[in-house]
């Protein structure tokens, strides 16, 4: 008996906003925090909320500096986010192909 | 930290569709292929003065029907190594100073650093062939082989490496068609004895191709594009 994908999504990184950081964060070296606000389309307090999310399960780092006079913060991927993003985008096909193939239990 | 509901959030093929979209869109945003390409063609038709600038004769050996001399430009073995360089220099600059401004880091350092180790091995191996010229009577082989190891040669490989960096399919076979450029001896009939002349329409050639294609990203790459 073959565990069914949908059960080792992890909570943390299967959500929407949450990918997008961990999609964004992964393609670039590092990215801005007003980048990230926009590209997502989300406030700065809900984006800030589930940054904490993600730096609290070890997935991001969070630098804050200048830019001249500009506060700044970059959210770079670590290497344990590297890992769940690859794991989640790995399950979310598989979870695909087996809804396509007829799977009653994912659909 | 694990579900056991099949569908704890987002619809699957959504959040994949989603997370591939924002994938390109972060990708468009680091793009500036135009620069690079620029800054190289313009390497390259700055290099015509240093070919002009004089030559000097090596060794000769003597062939049916005459002599066949090695020939080369002191002051081309100088220029390309530091133009390279500095050219490489003031892209890495260029990215870092735009991932800044936008927001966006760009993994750049793996295109400099190939570019300057290409155009500083690719010197010393041309300086080498001066010194220990390969065998006579194999023209088309070491006409090839002169270019493999040509400061364009070096600019050639090191797109390819940016091609990958940026991801970017039409840059790798822009990088793929330079290549091809620079190794095929294109010739449009032109005799050229005179030697100060000799590598002029190589480097018109090579800047051309690489002006054309960075006018051809540029307009491609236009933020009003990605908008859309």
């Amino acid at each position: 008996m073959t565990t069914h994908p949908a059960n080792g999504l992890d909570d943390v990184v299967h959500q929407r906003v949450r990918l997008g950081i961990l999609t964004v964060a992964h393609e670039a070296v590092r990215v801005e925090f007003s980048y990230l606000k926009d590209a997502l389309g989300l406030t700065a307090g809900n984006l800030s909320q589930h940054l904490g999310v993600l730096e609290n399960a070890g997935l991001v780092s969070i630098e804050k500096g200048y830019a001249g006079k500009r506060a700044r913060t970059w959210i770079s991927l670590t290497r344990a986010g590297r890992a769940a993003l690859a794991e989640e985008i790995a399950r979310l096909k598989l979870l695909i192909s087996r809804v396509e193939q007829g799977d009653g239990a994912a659909g | 930290m694990t579900s056991g509901a099949a569908y704890p959030g987002d619809d699957p093929r959504q959040l994949l569709s989603s997370a591939r979209e924002l994938a390109s869109r972060v990708r468009q945003t680091q793009r500036a292929t135009w620069l690079p390409l620029l800054v190289l063609a313009a390497v390259t038709f700055a290099a015509i003065p240093a070919y002009h600038a004089g030559h000097h004769v090596g060794s000769c050996v003597s062939v049916r029907g005459g002599r066949i001399c090695i020939s080369y430009y002191p002051a081309a073995f100088v220029y390309w190594p530091i133009a390279l360089v500095l050219a490489y220099t003031a892209i890495a600059a260029f990215y870092i100073r735009r991932s800044r401004a936008r927001g966006v880091g760009t993994r750049v350092r793996p295109y400099v650093t190939a570019g300057i180790v290409l155009a500083l091995v690719m010197s010393g191996v041309s300086l080498a062939a001066v010194h220990h010229p390969p065998p006579y009577g194999q023209g088309l082989q070491v006409a090839v082989l002169a270019r493999l190891i040509s400061p364009a040669s070096a600019i050639g490989l090191a797109l390819l490496v940016l091609a990958r960096t940026e991801r970017s399919r039409a840059l790798v076979v822009l990088a793929l068609a330079y290549l091809v450029v620079v190794l095929v001896p294109v010739s449009f009939g032109w005799v050229i004895d005179e030697p100060a002349w000799f590598f002029v329409p190589r480097q018109v050639i090579d800047g051309s191709v690489l002006l054309l294609a960075s006018i051809g990203f540029a307009l491609a790459q236009r933020p009003w594009r990605q908008a859309a």
